[in-house]
């Protein structure tokens, strides 16, 4: 079989990091390909080159042997590379028709043909075996109708190579298998599709060859999926761990938990989630994006409501219904994983993103003066090292190391018992990075009890005591962690990729 | 149904045939507004004797109608993108005031002051909207910025002055009737059904509706979101121009404060018209309906010599209510859909 799509030696940096490292794709003709890799491995950069949303550094994309350049979204559908995005991308109020064709809209002199709206848009559904009205608007339709839908848009306009990905996040089962379905159909009508999942399952049942990225490279190229078993794809997928850091000796003492969930629901979708951590102890919670990690940190902070089930604080049972609550009576903190639109207050001064959780200890009649809130953030500043021109310096001029230092330090000068850090070095410098696994681990060496959101799988080997794992928004499962970086980063990958993993 | 997906969906789309279609008409807000603005107009005929039947009365409604279908529209265009434009009014009373200024004191032809007027508004919108596009400041401070600067224009063509006495012929059309209808009502119609028909059945104005509806996904599908808000400014000014031809027709003297009273109803006939806000889906019906139960809201007022300040009331309550059934709705089908 031919080449169809080549992606030779992509190269591409952004400030601080290097996305792709010379990763390579190739694609042949007639074929489903895989495309796996951990949370940051580089998936999503390399889909972003080959669409036209980013530009490579260096490298080149080949079609059918000849090279060609991808300037836009649009100029990609153009020249045969159609797309389906893992949220939908639809027009709501506009019919199933018009949303296959939007692309370009078959009219005379202006006018909208809807004779040839509804014909093109049968041909594209055809190909699928979809039969839904074109007059219908797409907003009645079902997610996966939707996502069908939005397939028979990608091959509107004579499609090579299509892209899915994570196509079964938001379907069931069975829906999924009528997918694959029109996957294998569209193959072997010659085309090409590339299969970006993080299930595994259904990667080695569907795919027919695999490229594994990490950290930014390819590291298995094009083979047949048949040669490799799962253990084998996960520990490329996993590689090995840096050199590891020294982290203060801690000891967890073993009475009540500081946070305890027993069987918590919440309102975002949560079932039956346990979990428990003590004082002075690193609790990690791991799991794929979209696994309900974050929505359970605000559940925790009262931003999202929790339907059933009990959280006890210091054992007893507690009701904490907005981010106030959780603070002054419960003492639980979130450093956000959104430093920028949730972390800092970029054109306020460092002060004052530090000083505003406790703006209402420090007041004197209403009145927040200047010297006692300097006081305060002075202690931090100096305690996390941040650096600063000046304490009345913008937070959104510091680096985002220091940034994220600002947005913890609020949390530790309000004195709080309970720590939710959510994805805290994701963007930021390999050194500053080491600099935060140590404070992290200081924190919980002085008795707080850290609840640690991450998809960084070293930075969860290092720091966690236990791992919690979920997916679907329910607990997949739990076990300890004896730093040993092979043996605890394939447990969890295992733990995640296993659909038949009881709670261990 | 799908020949993939079973019929017993799990996610719970419902079944659409021809009967279901039948159905989701009969709960549009469309046909609520029909109904209201059928029911309304019987009972005030009733209640004012079926003085509101007679020639001189009818016509009156209906001429006075015009403009606040055409300000509405022109509002609508701009919700249709999500923007907004504050500046209807004043460049209403600016357009209108230009072309009597250059009948009156230039002795321009009314054929070509009303073309004056017509593209002083479309150029107008085409500032607004190339400035929301080139500076990336919302629309709703730089038509705030612009209608205020309108407004100075305004005064300047003429001062506190009053300007009349001009085209006799513009006036007579501006008064005449067509089988007992205002021209200029008929005129407003005729606008309205452009306006619709653009929407529907151009691939401007569906590529409008599309940036406006989901701006990133009309990106990837190769439309330009900016070009999109250029047209919608455009258009919104061009819909302007034509408010002020009927005004300068339909009143026989314009002076500074024209235009003062638009810019209210002009974000009302679309907003209880069940225009969204947010972009993407304009009702032309809806706001056309809308503008006539204003306008019955109006009548009544002055048939019953109630306080202006009711009317204004009653107005406020009944956008604030639209804006809240709409809000419900939001909320509803968010629910139903999941998290």
């Amino acid at each position: 079989m031919r080449d169809l799509l080549v992606a030779e030696k992509l190269v591409k940096t952004f400030p601080g990091v290097r996305a792709l490292d010379e990763a390579t794709l190739r694609m042949r003709a007639g074929s489903v390909h895989a495309l796996l890799g951990e949370n940051g491995a580089g998936k999503s950069t390399l889909i972003k080159i080959l669409t036209g949303v980013e530009k490579p550094d260096s490298g080149r994309l080949l079609l059918d042997g000849a090279e060609i350049t991808v300037s836009s979204p649009h100029a990609a559908g153009k020249i045969g590379i159609g797309v389906v995005h893992q949220e939908r991308n639809v027009i709501p109020a506009f019919s199933v028709g018009e949303n296959i064709v939007l692309q370009a809209m078959p009219s005379r002199g202006g006018i909208v043909d809807r004779r040839r709206v509804r014909a093109e848009a049968r041909r594209c559904m055809e190909l699928l075996d979809l039969d839904l009205d074109p007059d219908r608007p797409v907003a009645t339709l079902s997610v996966a109708q939707t996502q069908l839908v939005e397939i028979a848009k990608a091959l509107y306009l004579d499609t090579k190579v299509l892209l899915l990905d994570e196509p079964t996040a938001s379907i069931t089962g069975d829906e999924a298998e009528r997918l694959f379905t029109v996957v294998r159909r569209l193959v072997a009508d010659g085309r090409g599709v590339l299969f970006v999942s993080h299930k595994l399952e259904e990667v080695f049942a569907l795919c027919d060859t695999v490229t594994v990225l990490r950290d930014g490279a390819s590291v298995l190229e094009a083979v047949p999926l048949a040669d490799h078993d799962r253990s084998q794809i996960v520990d490329l997928m996993v590689g090995r761990a840096q050199a590891t850091l020294t982290l203060p000796e801690r000891t967890v003492e073993p009475g009540t938990p500081a946070l305890e969930l027993d069987g918590v629901a919440t309102a975002s979708g949560h079932r039956d989630v346990s979990l428990a951590v003590r004082p002075g102890e690193i609790l990690g919670l791991y799991g794929l994006v979209g696994a309900g990690r974050t929505e359970l940190a605000r559940a925790l902070l009262g931003l999202d409501r929790i339907t059933a089930g009990t959280v006890r604080v210091n054992g007893t049972p507690a009701r904490i219904r907005s981010v106030r609550e959780a603070l002054t009576r419960y003492r639980i903190g979130y450093v956000t994983e959104n430093r920028k639109d949730e972390g800092v207050f970029g054109d306020q001064p460092v002060t004052r993103n530090i000083g505003v959780t406790i703006w209402r200890r420090l007041a004197r009649l209403g009145f927040v003066p200047d010297r006692r809130e300097r006081a305060v953030v002075d202690t931090y500043v100096d305690r996390l090292g941040i650096r600063l021109a000046s304490p009345g310096q913008l937070a959104g001029q510091l680096s985002g190391g220091n940034q994220q230092k600002v947005s913890l330090a609020k949390w530790l000068a309000a004195e709080c018992a309970i720590l939710v850090i959510d994805e805290p070095t994701v963007g930021i410098d390999v050194r500053t990075k080491a600099a935060f696994h140590q404070l992290i681990a200081e924190l919980a060496a002085g008795g707080m009890a850290i609840l640690l959101i991450t998809s960084d799988l070293p930075e969860l080997v290092m720091l966690a005591d236990r791992v919690v794992v979920l997916r679907d928004f329910a607990v997949q499962g739990e076990l300890g962690n004896d730093h040993d970086y092979d043996r605890t980063s394939q447990a969890v990958i295992r733990l995640i990729h296993d659909d038949h993993a009881g709670v261990s | 149904m799908s020949a993939l997906l079973p019929p017993a969906d799990p996610t719970g789309a419902p079944p659409s045939r021809r009967g279901a279609a039948a159905g989701r008409f009969y709960r549009t807000s469309e046909f609520s507004l029909a109904m209201i603005s059928v029911v309304g107009f019987a009972v005030l005929a009733v209640a004012t004797d079926f003085n509101l039947l007679t020639g001189g009365t009818l016509g009156a409604f209906f001429r006075f109608l015009a403009v606040p279908i055409v300000i509405g529209l022109a509002q609508m265009v701009v919700l249709g993108v999500g923007q907004m434009n504050l500046s209807v009014g004043a460049l209403t009373g600016y357009c209108a005031m230009t072309a009597a200024s250059l009948m009156v004191e230039h002795s321009v032809p009314a054929v070509l002051a009303v073309g004056i007027a017509l593209g002083l508004g479309t150029f107008v919108g085409a500032i607004n909207g190339v400035l929301v596009v080139v500076t990336r400041i919302n629309g709703f401070i730089v038509t705030l910025a612009t209608m205020t600067i309108l407004e100075g224009l305004r005064y300047g063509v003429a001062g506190s002055g009053t300007l009349q006495g001009y085209s006799p012929g513009l006036q007579e059309i501006g008064g005449a009737s067509l089988l007992g209808v205002p021209v200029i009502f008929l005129v407003a119609l005729a606008v309205a059904g452009l306006v619709a028909f653009y929407f529907r059945r151009t691939v401007s104005g569906r590529s409008l509706l599309a940036s406006g509806g989901n701006p990133f996904a009309a990106r990837l599908s190769g439309i330009s979101n900016d070009r999109s808000l250029v047209i919608a400014h455009t258009l919104s000014g061009l819909l302007v121009g034509v408010a002020s031809v009927l005004v300068v027709a339909g009143s026989g003297s314009v002076n500074t404060s024209i235009g003062d009273d638009l810019l209210l109803p002009s974000f009302a006939a679309p907003i209880i018209g069940g225009v969204a806000l947010t972009g993407g889906a304009v009702s032309v019906v809806g706001t056309v309906l809308a503008a006539f139960i204003i306008r019955m809201v109006d009548v009544t007022q002055a048939q019953f010599d109630i306080d202006r300040r009711w009317v204004d009331l009653v107005v406020g309550v009944v956008v604030l209510g639209a804006v809240l059934i709409g809000r419900i709705r939001e909320v509803v089908t968010l629910r139903r859909a999941g998290p």
